[in-house]
């Protein structure tokens, strides 16, 4: 017998036998039902409208891909592009050098960190709201955790702004430092102390990619079988061993996914890094440095390049690379959801502990 | 067969979006309107003129009610890129454009106001102004100079206990007409400035903030910091605690700080007192060499012009006191001299004659300073430009 581990991405709860997004449906089979033999156009209204809808989001990618590259005209800015060496002269720019490294280095360790801590909290959200509280505080957690998704980013942004920023830099960051000083990126020097920097984006970034990997996880969690869950117990396993052998390694591929979904957006959140993460362009030293990231420079250095030519070519540049990023990140996490898990899997084997999940 | 359905269908759902947009766009225009023949002026561009406008738009309507003035804060890079395209009938920038692109663009470069800049700084300790010159302001930007009780900083502020403690120079992290001013004063001020000059360049230290909000918030959380912002925030630094702000010197110093022979004395430190400001317009644009509204009033000098201190810039070393302040720039909205459309360009026109005649009453209101007569008979004859350009 097989078990279908599917979990839908960006839908909290999906009912058991819920239909797939239909523009998906519609675009992997496009308007072959009802369809007239004879001249080809769908019978059906629906169909007819709904088909060229389905479409729309290939075009749509095509065109932004399309005019990324016209834009940029895959301008070669030399070997230095993949150097750690950003330097724009304005005045002079054949001298200047235009690394996209500080960028690179900035949003991977903001949207990295911020992953890893929401990985570890959404999963202690998504067991306790699955496995152990009862069904009303449940789903108060979960109305709770929802309710933070509808905030936009912006919010959190001008929250960080005006409210964090100062609270970081003369409490949390020397507080830190003086008390972790002996962890590496805790313990840099007093000068690099401010306001504004990667701990703070990656604070914000934790809230909230939450809810969107907590609302996975939780439905990860929950489509495995009610009877294997129940065979474990009646084989006498406690909830935590249930929890760890049963429904951690059944819904594995979906736990993968909903973090790699939850590092996309980290990835591409412009808004709410833009306003407190300082945007300097050298390497940071520490975890309290301003740094800098790719889609915030993007939206920052938009008004500027419209006077320096070769800027606005790079920034376009610097799209690409992050369409790329998270494109493949994304492309990763759909294909660990979509695989069917061929599974013979007894309740023996998951509680065993060689037991193996796939194959 | 499935292809010519879809191609019919995609061209029929577009053609109603397009019917739905344009019937949209339609009702918006006309539900703002006071009459059948409003005519709109169209302004996009730098953030720092914009509050200005929407200043000026209500009094400018009362007086002409069939026009409406519709302003919009953007930024100068699309201010400028914007009337160069001719999407809009005036292009707000904190820049001017050079002589060259204007003239390739039939655009004219038309000053409005004139704004300043403070280098404001946060010393626990000392409350009062200090005197600091732009090339010690360059050497603390690049890193050069890293301490505020630096021997070239304490030669300027006798009698004064400065802290043997870091200084963190602040910088804008969005590109930014205030950027470009802070730029142009270390490019011109010290040979040692190895950065450019311009709306956004890589700073060697130092943290950045987002916009002149994020400057004054940085600063009041970063002690012995130091920044650069708007005079339009004046208000906002007085409110913040620990906040002054510095009397800038004039151009009477060689890039070492050394007062030369020749100079017309030794250095003087400014205080951008309203007199100092609009004296520094005036002595702009008078010793500017053919007479033009296209000048950097920044330490009395053209970035790239040969200059009497260091080579690199300013015309008016020889400036009769008081001296001006030396950061102080004017505001600009780009005009085209070839309008599309002559009979809407007229309305245009009436709007910046307007703006002269009554402009200056308003410009407090944001902390601009009113234009000085001699920014006035430029703008005239710009005007007249126009005119026989449309």
């Amino acid at each position: 017998m097989s078990y279908e581990n599917q979990v839908a991405p960006l839908m909290p709860d999906p009912e058991p036998d819920s239909e797939p997004l239909p523009a998906e449906a519609a675009g992997n089979r496009p308007a072959a039902p009802a369809k007239s033999a004879r001249l080809g156009i769908p019978r059906s209204w629906w169909a007819w409208i709904g088909s060229p809808v389905a479409l729309l989001p290939f075009l749509v990618l095509a065109l932004i891909t399309g005019v990324l590259l016209n834009a940029s005209a895959l301008r070669n800015f030399g070997w230095s592009f993949w150097s750690f060496n950003y330097n724009f002269l304005p005045q002079t720019p054949d001298q200047s050098s235009w690394g996209i490294g500080v960028f690179v280095l900035g949003t991977a360790l903001t949207a990295g960190l911020a992953i890893v801590f929401a990985t570890l909290l959404s999963l202690a959200l998504a067991i306790s709201v699955v496995v152990y509280l009862p069904s009303g505080p449940s789903r108060v957690l979960n109305m709770l955790t929802n309710l933070l998704a509808g905030i936009p980013s912006v919010v959190y942004g001008i929250w960080g702004f005006v409210i964090l920023a100062p609270y970081f830099g003369i409490t949390v960051e020397p507080t830190l430092r003086a008390f972790l000083f002996w962890l590496p990126g805790f313990g840099g020097p007093a000068s690099e102390i401010g306001s504004w920097g990667i701990l703070l984006a990656v604070f914000l970034l934790t809230i909230m990619i939450i809810p969107l990997t907590t609302a996975l996880m939780r439905s990860a969690l929950q489509s495995v079988p009610r009877d294997l869950v129940d065979s474990a117990v009646a084989l006498g396993a406690t909830r935590w061993e249930v929890t760890r052998r049963v429904r951690f390694r059944v819904a594995r591929r979906g736990l993968s996914s909903a973090i790699l979904l939850g590092l996309g957006r980290a990835l591409g959140e412009s808004v709410a890094v833009a306003m407190v993460i300082g945007g300097v362009t050298s390497i940071p030293v520490s975890l309290y440095s301003a740094s800098t990231s790719l889609p915030s420079f993007i939206f920052f250095q938009l008004d500027s390049a419209f006077t320096y030519p070769d800027l606005l070519v790079l920034l376009v540049e610097f799209a690409l690379v992050l369409l790329i990023i998270t494109m493949v990140v994304n492309i990763v996490a759909q294909r660990l959801t979509q695989t069917e898990l061929a599974t013979a899997t007894t309740v023996g084997t998951l509680l065993s502990e060689e037991g193996e999940l796939e194959r | 067969m499935i292809g010519a359905g879809l191609a019919i269908a995609i061209g029929v759902i577009l053609l109603v979006a397009g019917l739905g947009g344009g019937y949209l766009i339609g009702k918006g225009a006309g539900g703002s309107s006071n009459g059948p023949n409003t005519v709109t002026i169209t302004e996009t561009g730098s953030t720092l003129i914009y509050p200005y406008l929407l200043v000026l738009a209500p009094s400018f309507e009362s007086v002409y009610s069939n026009v409406v003035l519709s302003p919009a804060g953007t930024g100068s890079g699309t201010g400028i890129s914007s009337a160069e395209s001719g999407t809009v009938d005036l292009g707000g920038t904190d820049a001017y454009l050079t002589p060259s692109v204007a003239a390739q663009h039939n655009l004219i470069n038309f000053p409005v106001a004139i704004s300043s800049q403070l280098a404001v700084y946060n010393i626990p300790g000392i409350t009062q102004h200090l005197n600091l010159n732009a090339t010690v302001l360059s050497m603390i930007y690049q890193g050069a100079i890293t301490q505020w009780n630096d021997p070239l900083i304490q030669a300027a502020n006798p009698g004064v206990s400065l802290p043997a403690h870091t200084i963190t120079p602040i910088h804008r992290t969005d590109g930014s007409g205030d950027t470009f001013m802070w730029t142009s004063l270390c490019y011109m001020a010290w040979s040692g400035w190895k950065q450019s000059y311009g709306t956004s360049i890589t700073w060697p230290v130092g943290p950045g903030a987002q916009g002149n909000p994020g400057m004054v918030q940085l600063l009041s959380t970063t002690p012995y910091g130091l920044a650069y912002i708007g005079i339009s925030y004046l208000s906002e630094i007085e409110a913040a605690s620990g906040l002054q702000w510095a009397a800038l010197g004039d151009n009477n110093a060689d890039y070492n700080g050394i007062v030369s022979a020749s100079g017309a004395g030794q250095q003087n430190y400014i205080l951008p007192t309203a007199q100092n400001i609009s004296e520094d317009a005036n002595l702009g644009l008078l010793n500017l060499q053919p007479p033009s509204v296209a000048v950097s009033l920044i330490l009395g000098g053209v970035p790239g012009a040969t200059n009497l201190v260091n080579g690199k810039g300013g015309t008016n070393a020889t400036a009769a006191y008081p001296t001006p302040y030396p950061d102080t720039n004017l505001e600009y909205l780009l005009v085209s001299s070839a309008p599309a459309s002559p009979s809407h360009q007229t309305w245009v026109l009436a709007f910046l004659e307007w703006a002269l005649a009554y402009g200056g009453t308003y410009a407090p209101k944001v902390s601009f300073l009113p234009l000085t007569p001699a920014v006035i008979g430029y703008d005239m004859l710009a005007l007249d430009q126009v005119a026989i350009g449309g």
